[in-house]
Formats: C-alpha cells, structure tokens, sequence
C-alpha cells in the first residue's frame, strides 16, 4: 500500500464516558481530495481529532505514511507533516494575522519561504497582516486558518468544514484555494456542504452514529441519491444540493 | 485614535476613575498625606503584581488554580536571605541536588537502550518500583547524617556591617567524608531516571533527535555538580566577603532561580500527571504548600527573622531628594516633602522593570506568542507541532521564579517567616480575578488598585480610627463590584 498517505483502521474512540467512534476506518491515497461526509454529530470532527491525537482513540491502528502514530502525542503527530484547520475558524484571535502564521512554523524561514504561495492563494491576508485576528471578518479568518496549516511543510492537511457560515462568493474562493491545495498535498476534508464536496473531492466516506457505513469515487456517489438522501438527506435540501 | 479608544475601553475607564479619585483624595487629604499613601500603595502593588503575574498566567494557560504560589515567595524569600546572610545551607545542599538533577535529566537518553530490553509484561511494573525503591535508599544513604540543621542556622536579627560577617558561617563536613554523597545522589537519580523511561516498554514515543542536547544537559550538570562539590567549604566565605551590593543582586538572583526550579520540579512531578483531573491539582498544590511550609519551620523554626537591606540602599540620613540620593545612597529620601524609605523606590522599580520585561517577552518573543496563543486554545497550539508540556513547565518556572523575586525582594522589609506567602497568596488570587485569567497586563492594574485600596483604607482607618479591617475588606469589595460589572475580569477573554 505504498500510495497511501493515511491508514485508519477501525479506531474506537471515548469522549468522557461517551463512545463517539464505534469503529471508523480510512484509506486516504496519496495526492488526492478525500471527504467525510455525514450528518451532524456523526464523528466526523472526532475522525480528524483521533488521527491527529487531540482524542486520542482507546482502540484501532493510525498509520500515516506507513509508520503507525496512534498512542502519540498530538504535537509528535503533527510535526510529522500533518496540518489542521479546525472548525469554526479557531485562529488565535489575540494574535495578529502575521502572528497567527508565524507560530506555525515549524522551522524558522517556513513562513518566508511560503509566504508568496499563501498570498496568491488569499490575497487579502497580505493587506490585513498586521491586524489582530478578531478585526478579521469570518471569512478572512477563516482563510487565515487554512493559511496557517500552510506555513510549514505539510504531506496531509485535515480540514473541517471550510465553507462553514461563509458567503456564496467565499465558498467559491475557498473552493478554488482547497483545489490549488491538493496538487501539493493531500487533503482529508469534512464538509457538510455536499455541492462544494462533490466538485473538489474525488473519493468519499460516509460517517454514520460512530461507524464509516459507506465509501467509493466521489463521482459513483452524485449519481445515488438514494445514498445521498439516507445519509445526508438534510444536509444536501439545506444546503441547496439539489438546487 | 477612534480605534484605540475602542479596543482600550476598560483601561481608559479604569484609569478616568483612578484620576478623579486621586485628585478628590489629593484635595481632602492634602500632599504629603496624598504622596506618602499612594507611594506605600504602589509598594504594596508592585509585591501583588510580582505575585498575581505568575499566578494569572499559569491559570490562563494550563488552567491550573496553584495554591502553592505563596510558599514559593516564601521559599524565594528564605533561598535569597540563606544566600545574603549565611550561604553554607546553600553550598551544602547545591552539590546533592544537582547530582541527583544530572541522573534524573538521563531519562530521555536512556529511553532508548531501557525500552528495547526483553522484560515479560507482567514484571515491568515490579521492576520499576524496584527501582524506585533502590533509588530512595540511595538517596537516604546520600544525605544521612548530614546535620541540615546546623548547615541552616541563622542569627534571627540581621548582621550589621560592622560585625564579622563570617561569624553567620556553620563549618561544612569535610571532603574526605562527603565526597561519596553526590556520587550516591547521582546514581539515586540515574536510577529514577531508568523508572520514569519506561523499562521494556516498547510502545513509548523516542525522542532520539534531542538526544545531542541531551547529552549536553546532562554533562553541564555533571560539571556543574563538580564545582559545587569544590566551592562548598571556601564558596560561602567567599560569598560573604564580596561586595554587599554585588551580593545582593546575586541573592535575588538565586532566590529567583530557586523558585524558578522549585516551580518546574512541582510541574514535572506532581502537576503533569494530573492535568485530566483538575480538582486534584488543586489539592496538590495546597498540599505542596503545607508540606514545604513545615520543612521551612524544621530547618529554620517558626521564628520570623529580619534580613538587613543592602548598604546601597542604607546609609543612614535622609537624602533631600531622588537625584541626591544617588550619591548618597541614604536610608531614607525626600519625595515631594514625604520622608520614605528608599528602598521601598527599589521595590516600586522592580515591579515596573517586571511589567516591563514580561511585556517584552510576551509580545516580542515566540515563547511569549505560544503563550499567548495558548491562553486562547492550547489543543489548537498543540495541533501546530508544539510542545505544549514544555511550554506548561517553562511557564511554571517563569511564574514561579516571579514569584519568588517577589520574595527575595519584600524580605528586606518584611520579616522572613514561613506564613509569609499567605497574605499575597489571597491578594494575588483577588488580583487574578479582577484583572482577568491569563492577562499579565490585567495583573499589573489589578495590583495597582489593590496596592492603592490597602494604601488608602490604612489611611482611612487610621484617621477616623476605624477597624484596620476595612483595608483587608477594601480589596474584596473591588472584586466583588468588578464582577458583577464584568465577570471575566477587567481584562479577561476566557470563558
């Protein structure tokens, strides 16, 4: 399996007393886009969370680049080459835009190095990089929080939900950045907007109460509405799928 | 302007109230009175900010209410006064704990030969307390028959400068005898060391990249614990002897890096493994101050002892005012037709050169950054690939060692006893609540308006001879109005 950037294979994972993940399972190939798709509350955030290590799972094997990471600190993981955009565009709002990028780093002159990329990918940062992160308005944030998984030198990039509470014109542009992405890396996106994920991801998995039910070529998928509608029925009327 | 206005809202406020109190005390009370209360109150603050910074920060990132803030400014005090009056305890002991420092700091190194042994599962466990166990006996065997006692005494009022200042001196075992206790401490900590690195545990994340640093340590600690072992006899006499002033300085440095280490030792050992539990934190830290009030007492007694301030700061007389007291270097000096001591000045300095500094290293610093960012959201901090274990004991250590130059620096002027720490320990963690969890410049206000509400309830109470208790009240009473009006502090973001 030398083309996959990330094995999960059946992790378990408790918050509290609460089992959230009953039994998720991944292959994420190298140098492509790959979707959670599910109802809310289904793990998908957990699923990203448990790779990385921010919960840990108590059961089940992470592998990334064949080497397997689970068990290990969330700060090892992640300076292995995996980046995070959290959801709800967690930035660090105390800190100013340059800021938010230059903890990033992983070695110094990562963000020199990677600043022309990151500015033609959005340029507004460079006109609002000297601003704190609360002046930023929500889209703004929530480019600077996939910018800042930019920063250093990243073979994986987890992203949660993007195109949350942002505007039409914002998605789109989201949208365009995520593409020019993942022709440098490979990407993990949970999306609750089926639209957006149908046209950047090519493979896809399906999150249901803890479990992955269902995964295949996202292309294979947009042609089952059955599926679409058993397992993510609200999320495709909501948000305008079928429009 | 507009903007500036907007985003310092609280501090304009706090300081329009500030100004239009101050000008209605400065006339109803008259200068002198005016001068002399608010300089008394910017002491009192400047010790609260010294206090409060380490408590709000450690509390603003790791979450953790530390009761053991108080004894380290008690242990800062005692450390710097040993230092200032009579360094023996100090040399004695620096050769034992920075042994037994060089063989715990192995672990990380031994990790990787410890884990790959072949050890059965079901006897890893007794192989490490073992371990444990053989370490403490090497440990006791290393410091028996040491009188620690006679190392500490100490006359209870200060030296004056005229005396011998060896007299304070307590003779040190002779090498011949000693020699042997450091290597004991050494191998006490290197077998603590194989415990903690997990023998056979092959599931443990190495971290072989950091082995040449490491190595580093562990060899700076090994030299480090071979000069103290040579200075320990003729280093105390040495120290008494140099410059009062000079011998100063070092003291608040020592104190400092005392608490410094205290601070990190207590994070590593018994903070860090309970961070999923945090009401046995607490309880921790409660228990930790106990316990080392009572080796204070054992060593020292509970006797409350005076320390003499440096020459620098009490040649006797009284300088007519700030610039001739440069020269001078009197006791006491003449503000604005207020008679007050000099060296309470220096303690006012130490506190803006504090805020000053944390400033500095909180917005100029990466360390400052991740600390910043970390207040905020520490597990998105860990996400980026920082350790944010280490960052949680390097804070520690940042505020303890605050706290504990807090100490060293009130010892001068406030009797060093072992319950010392207990009335800023309360004050720091009104401090923390009115400025805001986690802001360092929340602090410094928060400080400066109890110093000022103590100042000037001294005052009241003493002109309409009212109970002294409305002081002490006072700074409760500020609290509880700024949480009503703002409940997460003047200056706090965190829920």
């Amino acid at each position: 399996m030398d083309n996959l950037m990330l094995n999960v294979s059946n992790i378990q994972t408790f918050i509290g007393q609460f089992h959230i993940l009953e039994g998720v399972s991944l292959e994420v190939p190298k140098g492509a886009i790959t979707v959670l798709l599910g109802r809310n509350g289904a793990g998908k955030t957990t699923t990203l969370k448990s790779i990385l290590g921010l919960t840990p799972p108590r059961e089940g094997i992470v592998e990334f680049k064949g080497n397997p990471i689970q068990g290990k600190r969330a700060y090892d993981v992640a300076a292995m080459g995996i980046g995070y955009v959290p959801e709800h565009r967690a930035i660090f709002s105390n800190l100013s835009v340059a800021e938010n990028l230059k903890i990033a780093e992983r070695k110094k002159g990562d963000l020199d190095k990677k600043a022309d990329f990151i500015f033609e990918l959005f340029p507004d940062l460079k006109r609002l990089y000297k601003l704190p992160g609360n002046h930023l308005s929500g889209g703004q944030q929530q480019m600077l929080a996939v910018a800042r998984a930019l920063v250093p030198d990243n073979d994986l990039l987890l992203i949660d939900e993007p195109s949350e509470g942002l505007a039409p014109i914002l998605i789109q542009q989201m949208m365009e950045a995520i593409r020019s992405l993942s022709s440098k890396t490979t990407v993990l996106l949970v999306e609750q907007n089926f639209r957006m994920a149908s046209q950047l991801a090519e493979y896809y998995y399906i999150i249901d109460d803890g479990k992955s039910v269902q995964h295949g070529k996202m292309a294979d998928l947009v042609n089952d509405t059955e599926t679409v509608h058993r397992y993510l029925g609200t999320a495709v009327g909501a948000l305008g799928g079928k429009r | 302007m507009k903007n500036f206005s907007k985003s310092n809202k609280t501090l304009l406020i706090v300081f329009g109230l500030l100004l239009i109190l101050g000008l209605f005390a400065y006339f109803t009370m008259g200068q002198t009175s005016f001068v002399r209360t608010s300089l008394s109150g910017l002491t009192i603050g400047a010790l609260y900010f010294m206090v409060a910074a380490g408590l709000t920060l450690v509390f603003g990132l790791m979450d953790v209410l530390n009761f053991a803030h108080g004894t380290t400014f008690m242990i800062g005090a005692y450390m710097g006064w040993q230092f200032f009056t009579n360094p023996s305890f100090l040399f004695g002991v620096a050769p034992l704990l920075i042994a037994f420092l060089a063989g715990i700091s192995a672990n990380t190194l031994l990790q990787v030969y410890v884990t790959q042994w072949k050890i059965d599962e079901s006897k890893r466990e007794w192989i490490k307390r073992g371990l444990i166990l053989m370490a403490l006996v090497f440990g006791l065997i290393g410091v028996w028959g040491i009188d620690f006692l006679d190392l500490a005494e100490t006359a209870m009022v200060a030296i004056t400068f005229t005396t011998n200042p060896l007299s304070e001196l307590s003779p040190q075992l002779p090498l011949a005898v000693f020699w042997y206790r450091p290597l004991l401490m050494l191998f006490s900590g290197a077998l603590l060391a194989v415990a903690i690195a997990g023998p056979g545990d092959k599931t443990k994340t190495l971290h072989v990249d950091n082995a040449k640093r490491g190595w580093i340590v562990v060899a700076v600690l090994i030299v480090l614990t071979i000069v103290s072992v040579l200075v320990r006899e003729s280093g105390p006499e040495a120290v008494l002897l140099m410059n009062a002033d000079l011998r100063f300085v070092l003291s608040l440095l020592v104190g400092a890096l005392i608490g410094a280490g205290f601070g990190a030792a207590m994070e590593a050992s018994l903070i860090r493994p309970l961070y999923v539990r945090p009401m046995y934190q607490v309880l921790v830290t409660l228990g930790v101050a106990y316990v080392f009030k009572e080796v204070i007492q054992v060593l020292w007694e509970p006797l409350a002892y005076q320390m003499s301030r440096p020459p620098f700061f009490s040649q006797p007389g009284k300088a007519d005012n700030l610039i001739a007291w440069f020269s001078t270097h009197n006791t006491t000096v003449d503000i604005l037709g207020v008679t007050f001591p000099s060296y309470r000045l220096f303690i006012i300095l130490l506190g803006i050169l504090m805020l000053i500094g944390l400033a500095i290293l909180m917005n100029f610093t990466r360390f400052g950054m991740i600390i910043r960012a970390g207040v905020q959201d520490r597990s998105m901090v860990e996400a980026l690939g920082i350790n944010v274990r280490r960052v949680f004991t390097l804070v520690f250590a940042l505020g303890a060692g605050l706290a504990a130059l807090g100490g060293i620096g009130a010892a001068p002027f406030i009797p060093v006893q072992p319950n010392m720490g207990d009335a800023f320990q309360l004050q720091g963690f009104i401090v923390v609540v009115i400025g805001g969890m986690g802001s360092y410049s929340g602090a410094a206000i928060g400080a400066l308006l109890l110093g000022m509400a103590r100042a000037f309830g001294d005052y009241l109470a003493l002109k309409f001879s009212l109970s002294p208790a409305i002081s002490e009240a006072s700074t409760v009473i500020i609290m509880a109005i700024i949480l009503i009006v703002k409940p997460s502090g003047l200056f706090g973001k965190k829920e």
